[in-house]
């Protein structure tokens, strides 16, 4: 168990020092949600609209880079270590790939945190823009909450980009998508109606409503039920995802594609 | 053999399903392997030779359980290396040739570092071992530096350090010295040499020839998933006896003069042709070095010219074995 | 006429590569991803972003302006795909060797894709069309085409740039990454240029698109062309001059690799 914990901690410690050097790392958490935080409080502080609106300006590009830089260590970086021929020597080891994959993931959350800071910055200096109505207990929680969904969402997916280089591709290609659906720059509430139950089910979309509930004094509060859902729709994914690193391990010794670049 | 063996297929035989095409989905089947059995012993350095394609790395890669058999059997150290696949993981180690598989954007020591806690070695043996390795692979002092600026030798004895981490009874070696210049091939077989000679078993598939020759206890040749021969290197070579050559030029010889030649044990045939003034005498024998020691009996007084003989060698009986299904 | 033919040649060597380049994905749904899906979602994104903050009747503002914008992710992805196939495949040293004119195959490296940035524009418009109801009766469609081509043909001009850029950095992707959304800020395509600082506005105006995008408005509200046509001379303009500005970069790079001072170009 002990050398578990050590082998996950030495995957996070390689994660963070790989993500150090690399460009792309940079774009991500940096470049990237700049860019969109500086699209949305331009387009939310239009003049005329409501100002409230602009608290998702602050935030919005905080979430898409938390979100791409989670998502993207799991996706990029079997990709990554396929190319580089890893992929099947850390396959190789005693050390279960989800274990492996544990350290990663918690290597891109924390990276992926760091998007808020120079979003929030840029917003703060930028456009004097703040969270007027702050509930910082509520607001950490449901950052708490958010995480653990990423998390889980990482851990699932994972499996399926090593497995199938397309879901890789195919997320990729959707990435917006999920800005949309998750609600991370924009309500939720303003999608058409099937929209709106297909953002349901995503872990992320009840969190992410908490925490601008948590800077906004006016509409529902319901924190307890939205992080609840969150908490629950991500166990339901951790239980898919067991099923899919036993599938992982089988499929990948039957046709040994670990090692194709 | 009286112990087991340390690495053991039993009618082992894959077959890999591909689909091909977009719109219309076909299945197409390949077999890697058709039914191998192989035993190896304990303390062996074991070389399996064959053309790429033939099944070596398919082989490798079932025993180091990163691959599934289609059927039959695979157990080294008597783990089943398809059902047992964590505790064998443990007590292997696996190389496999050319560049790739490090992190080119990490030192080497880190590279080691990060393997090692992947094999769950304990830190304080790990702080000790990691050291030793260094420097019995001659990359101490360049440890720090990141894994790309290393020359493709040292990148494949860093590759073998992590190969012999968690100190494996068996290790596994495909192909490990391709595309290394001469002498840092030679460096490497030396090493390997010395890892049987310590008393690892090892596994070693290879197409260079005398790679086998010069280092493998036992060798098998594998030619379309199928063990086509298996022995020592020079029992392989009896295969290929009659192809000893001994060859020399004599000026107005009698053809008679031959017979006693052709009567000496294993010449298989003599031959000659005039060549301008001289004649060109070639025979075909197992053991060349005895016909030479004869020739000066048998052609007493007879002045031989450009004598010359070869023995046979891994490479004819390799050739022989796996040229007719070229 | 034998010079024609080389011109031909060196031509339809560069289309194939450029075709190449685009449809290199290993399978259809890496196609669909990044040549469907991407598109489609990027603009679907910011219309619901534009639709929050300014409401439902100005969906075709942010539409127009993001679809819009897509060509810039054929011309500038394009053409630097085009150019790291040439440096795969060997050939750039063979069409720097070769007699053939210059600036045609220096040109010739953004054809196919500008003909796929119109294709992208038509799919992704189409679709938003559907999805948010968008009223285009009064628009004048010939000119509303007419600005998607000038506008595919000026993002193209701008690829260029980097595909010289591209050829002695390995990274430039990475820079093309950055351009490529900040032409989403910086050239009116989701709110007017006036509201940026004076000296980013600059930069707005020495870009493709932001003419264009406001011709291609004009023209969804009726304008004819003799309203809009000394915008999209501007537009062409800017394109052209991007495009030039690559090709003496090109011209700088090739005369500095034959003095042997640029290994990396090959």
């Amino acid at each position: 168990m002990r050398s578990l914990a050590r082998a996950a901690l030495s995957a996070f410690r390689v994660s963070m020092r790989l993500r150090v050097i690399s460009p792309w790392a940079y774009l991500n958490w940096l470049v990237f949600p700049v860019l969109f935080a500086a699209v949305g409080l331009y387009v939310l502080s239009t003049p005329g609209a409501a100002s409230s609106h602009v608290v998702y300006g602050v935030l919005g590009g905080g979430l898409i880079g938390y979100w791409s830089v989670a998502y993207l260590d799991g996706g990029n970086g079997i990709q990554d270590e396929r190319w580089n021929g890893t992929l099947e020597q850390i396959f190789a080891t005693p050390t279960p790939l989800w274990v492996i994959l544990l350290g990663k993931i918690c290597g891109g959350l924390l990276f992926g945190l760091l998007a808020f800071l120079p979003t929030a910055a840029f917003a703060y200096f930028g456009f004097h823009a703040v969270l007027p109505a702050l509930d910082a207990g509520r607001f950490v929680i449901s950052l708490g909450v958010l995480t653990l969904s990423f998390f889980c969402i990482a851990l699932t997916l994972t499996p399926l980009f090593a497995l199938w280089r397309w879901a890789f591709s195919m997320l990729n290609g959707f990435e917006l998508g999920v800005y949309v659906l998750c609600g991370f720059m924009f309500p939720v509430a303003i999608l058409a109606p099937w929209a709106q139950g297909v953002a349901g089910v995503l872990g992320p979309t009840w969190a992410v409503r908490a925490l601008y509930a948590s800077t906004l004094s006016e509409g529902p509060h319901d924190y307890a039920s939205w992080w609840l859902a969150t908490i629950g729709l991500s166990l339901a994914y951790l239980a898919g995802a067991y099923f899919l690193y036993s599938l992982v391990e089988r499929r990948a010794r039957m046709s040994g594609q670990l090692a194709m670049v | 053999m009286a112990t087991q063996p340390a690495i053991e297929a039993r009618e082992l035989r894959k077959t890999y399903t591909t689909t091909r095409g977009v719109f219309r989905r076909e299945r197409v089947e390949r077999a890697a392997l058709r039914g191998v059995d192989l035993k190896i012993a304990p303390g062996e350095l074991f070389g399996l030779l064959g053309p790429n394609g033939a099944g070596k790395t398919t082989m490798v890669k079932i025993f180091t359980t990163l691959l599934l058999p289609t059927s039959g059997s695979a157990l080294v150290l008597g783990l089943d290396a398809v059902k047992e696949q964590w505790a064998l993981r443990k007590r292997i180690g696996f190389v496999f040739g050319g560049e790739r598989g490090l992190y080119w954007r990490l030192s080497g020591l880190d590279n080691l570092r990060y393997f090692a806690d992947l094999y769950r070695i304990p830190p304080a043996v790990s702080r000790r071992r990691i050291p030793e390795l260094l420097e019995r692979l001659g990359l101490l002092g360049r440890e720090r530096d990141r894994v790309e600026l290393y020359s493709r030798g040292m990148k494949q004895r860093l590759h073998l350090a992590r190969g012999l981490l968690n100190d494996p009874d068996v290790l596994f070696l495909d192909e490990p010295t391709i595309g290394l210049d001469p002498v840092g091939a030679r460096e490497l077989r030396l090493i390997v040499r010395e890892l049987a000679d310590a008393g690892k078993t090892v596994f070693l598939t290879t197409h260079y020839m005398f790679e086998a020759d010069a280092i493998c206890d036992r060798i098998a040749v594998i030619r379309d998933g199928a063990i086509v021969a298996e022995g020592t290197p020079s029992s392989i070579k009896t295969l290929v006896q009659d192809q000893g050559i001994v060859e020399f030029e004599v000026v107005g010889m009698p053809v008679e003069r031959l017979a006693g030649l052709r009567s000496l044990p294993g010449v298989t045939s003599v031959a000659i042709s005039e060549h301008e003034l001289a004649q060109v005498v070639t025979v075909h024998c197992a053991r060349p070095a005895e016909v030479m020691t004869q020739l000066g009996v048998i052609l007493d007084g007879i002045r031989l010219e450009k004598v010359s003989s070869r023995e046979p060698t891994l490479e004819d009986a390799y050739v022989q074995l796996i040229g007719d299904s070229r | 006429m034998k010079r024609l033919v080389l011109e031909g040649q060196v031509f339809v060597r560069s289309t194939y590569l450029q075709y190449v380049a685009l449809f290199q994905w290993a399978n259809p749904q890496g196609y669909v991803a990044y040549k469907v899906l991407l598109p489609v979602t990027q603009i679907l994104f910011f219309v619901e972003l534009g639709v929050y903050a300014t409401g439902r009747q100005n969906a075709l503002y942010f539409a127009l302006g993001n679809a819009l914008q897509l060509t810039a992710n054929a011309g500038i992805f394009g053409v630097i795909a085009t150019v790291a196939n040439e440096r795969q495949y060997g050939t750039l040293p063979i069409l720097l060797a070769s007699p053939a004119n210059r600036l045609v195959t220096f040109l010739s490296r953004a054809f196919v894709n500008v003909i796929d940035g119109i294709a992208t524009v038509v799919i992704g418009l189409a679709v938003v069309v559907v999805i948010f109801g968008l009223n285009l009766q009064h628009a004048n469609l010939l000119l509303l085409a007419l600005c998607v081509v000038v506008i595919s043909l000026t993002t193209a001009g701008l690829g260029l740039m980097f595909g010289s850029i591209g050829l002695v950095m390995r990274d430039a992707i990475i820079i093309a990454n950055i351009v490529y959304y900040l032409l989403l800020i910086v050239c009116g395509i989701n709110f007017p240029v006036s509201r940026l600082p004076g000296a980013v506005q600059v930069l707005s105006f020495a870009l493709p698109l932001t003419r264009g995008v406001q011709a291609a408005r004009d023209a969804a509200a009726g304008a004819s062309l003799g309203q809009v046509g000394g915008l999209l001379a501007g537009e062409l303009l800017v394109g052209l001059s991007w495009a030039l500005a690559g090709y003496l970069l090109f011209r700088l790079l090739e005369n500095w690799a034959r003095r042997g001072g640029l290994q990396e170009a090959y």
